[in-house]
C-alpha cells in the first residue's frame, strides 16, 4: 500500500496544485459537471430501460451517451489530479475506506456495463420502440447501474468524512 | 434582525443534530443527498436543454417534458437538504457571496424551467410537429447557463476566503 501510494503521489502535480489555489476548486467543479452528466444521462437511460418515460424510444437517448462519456473522462482526469496532487499524499486516498468503496463500485459499474454490451442486452434495449418494454435482464442491469452510481457519489462525498463511516461501521 | 433569525435557526435542535451528531445520517448523508440532488437537477436539465438545441432529436418533445418530474424530485431533495445544511451553519452561509449567487442562479433556473413549460411546451402544435421555437431555444440556453453557473458558484461556497480575496472583500469571521 505504501509503495502504491508513493507511486501515485506525483511531486510535480503536488507542486502545481500547491502553487495555484484555483486548481483544486476548478477540478472540483469539473468533477461535479461530470457527475451531473453521468447521473442525468445514464440515470435517465436506466430509468427508461426500467420502464419509466415509455413515450421516449430508448434509442433516442443514445446520442446523449457520448456526453456522459465525456463527463466520465473529465472525472477520471480530475480524479487523477486529486489523488496525485493532494498535499496529504496519495496515501490519504489509498487508506481511505470511502475511497476504496468508491473504486469498488466504479469497477462494478464498469463490469455491469461490459455485461450489458457483450450479452446482447444493449442491442435488444436499443431496439425497444416507444411504449415498449426492455428485457427483464436489462432492467436488472439498469437498476444495478443506478444504485452503483448513487453509491459512487455517496462514497465520493464521504471521503472527507471517512471517520464518520468508520464509526458507523464500528471498525 | 437577520442575526437574530440566524441565531434562532442555529439553536434549533434539528440544526444542532445536523451539525454535531456523529451519526452517518446527520451531516454527511445530508451533504451526499445534496450532491445527488444537484446531479439530478443539473443533469436532467442538461438533457432538456441539449434536446431543445438540437441534440438527440429522436426524443419526442412531449416525452421530454415528462422529464421535469425528475427535475422536481432532484429539486425537492435539494430544498430539504439545503435547508438542513443552511441551519447547521446559518451565519457562515449567510456571510458568503457565493451562497447568495448560487440561490439566485437556482431561482433563475427554476423560473426558466417554468417559463419553458408555459411558453414552449404548452404550444401543442410545435411540440407535436417536433419544432423548437425561438423562445424554446433561447430559454434552453438561459437554462443551461444558469444551471452550470449555479453548480460553479455552489462549489465556491467551499472556498469563502478565496472568493472574498478575489472580490477584494475583507475576510469576515464567522
Amino acid at each position: 500500500m505504501e509503495g502504491i501510494a508513493q507511486f501515485l503521489t506525483v511531486q510535480g502535480m503536488q507542486a502545481f496544485v500547491n502553487a495555484h489555489e484555483w486548481v483544486w476548486p476548478v477540478c472540483e467543479m469539473t468533477h461535479y459537471v461530470g457527475m451531473s452528466l453521468i447521473i442525468g444521462i445514464i440515470g435517465t437511460l436506466d430509468l427508461r430501460i426500467m420502464g419509466l418515460f415509455k413515450s421516449i424510444p430508448i434509442a433516442a437517448l443514445r446520442p446523449l451517451v457520448p456526453w456522459a462519456v465525456v463527463g466520465f473522462i473529465g472525472n477520471l482526469l480530475t480524479g487523477i489530479v486529486f489523488v496525485t496532487g493532494t498535499s496529504s499524499g496519495a496515501i490519504f486516498y489509498i487508506n481511505n475506506l470511502s475511497f476504496q468503496l468508491k473504486v469498488i463500485f466504479l469497477l462494478l459499474a464498469f463490469a455491469n456495463l461490459v455485461i450489458f454490451q457483450i450479452s446482447g442486452l444493449e442491442r435488444a434495449v436499443y431496439a425497444t420502440p416507444a411504449g415498449g418494454n426492455a428485457p427483464a435482464a436489462a432492467k436488472a442491469v439498469s437498476a444495478f447501474s443506478l444504485v452503483a452510481w448513487v453509491l459512487i457519489i455517496f462514497f465520493g462525498r464521504m471521503l472527507m468524512y471517512n471517520d464518520t463511516l468508520l464509526l458507523f461501521l464500528g471498525v | 434582525m437577520l442575526a437574530a433569525v440566524l441565531d434562532y435557526l442555529q439553536d434549533l435542535p434539528l440544526a444542532n443534530w445536523v451539525r454535531s451528531s456523529p451519526s452517518i445520517f446527520a451531516y454527511t448523508t445530508v451533504l451526499t443527498a445534496h450532491a445527488v440532488g444537484l446531479a439530478i437537477v443539473v443533469g436532467v436539465n442538461t438533457i432538456i436543454g441539449l434536446r431543445l438545441l438540437g441534440v438527440a432529436q429522436g426524443i419526442p418533445l412531449a416525452g421530454l417534458r415528462r422529464l421535469y418530474g425528475l427535475v422536481w424530485i432532484g429539486f425537492s431533495i435539494n430544498l430539504v437538504s439545503g435547508l438542513l445544511l443552511f441551519i447547521a451553519e446559518p451565519h457562515a452561509m449567510a456571510a458568503m457571496v457565493a451562497f447568495w449567487a448560487k440561490l439566485m442562479f437556482v431561482a433563475i433556473g427554476m423560473i426558466v424551467a417554468e417559463l419553458l413549460q408555459r411558453l414552449y411546451f404548452t404550444d401543442a402544435a410545435s411540440v407535436q410537429a417536433g419544432l423548437v421555437t425561438r423562445v424554446g431555444r433561447n430559454l434552453a440556453i438561459i437554462s443551461l447557463v444558469s444551471w452550470y453557473l449555479a453548480l460553479i458558484v455552489g462549489r465556491l461556497t467551499g472556498y469563502p476566503d478565496m472568493v472574498n480575496r478575489w472580490l477584494g472583500l475583507s475576510v469576515g469571521s464567522t
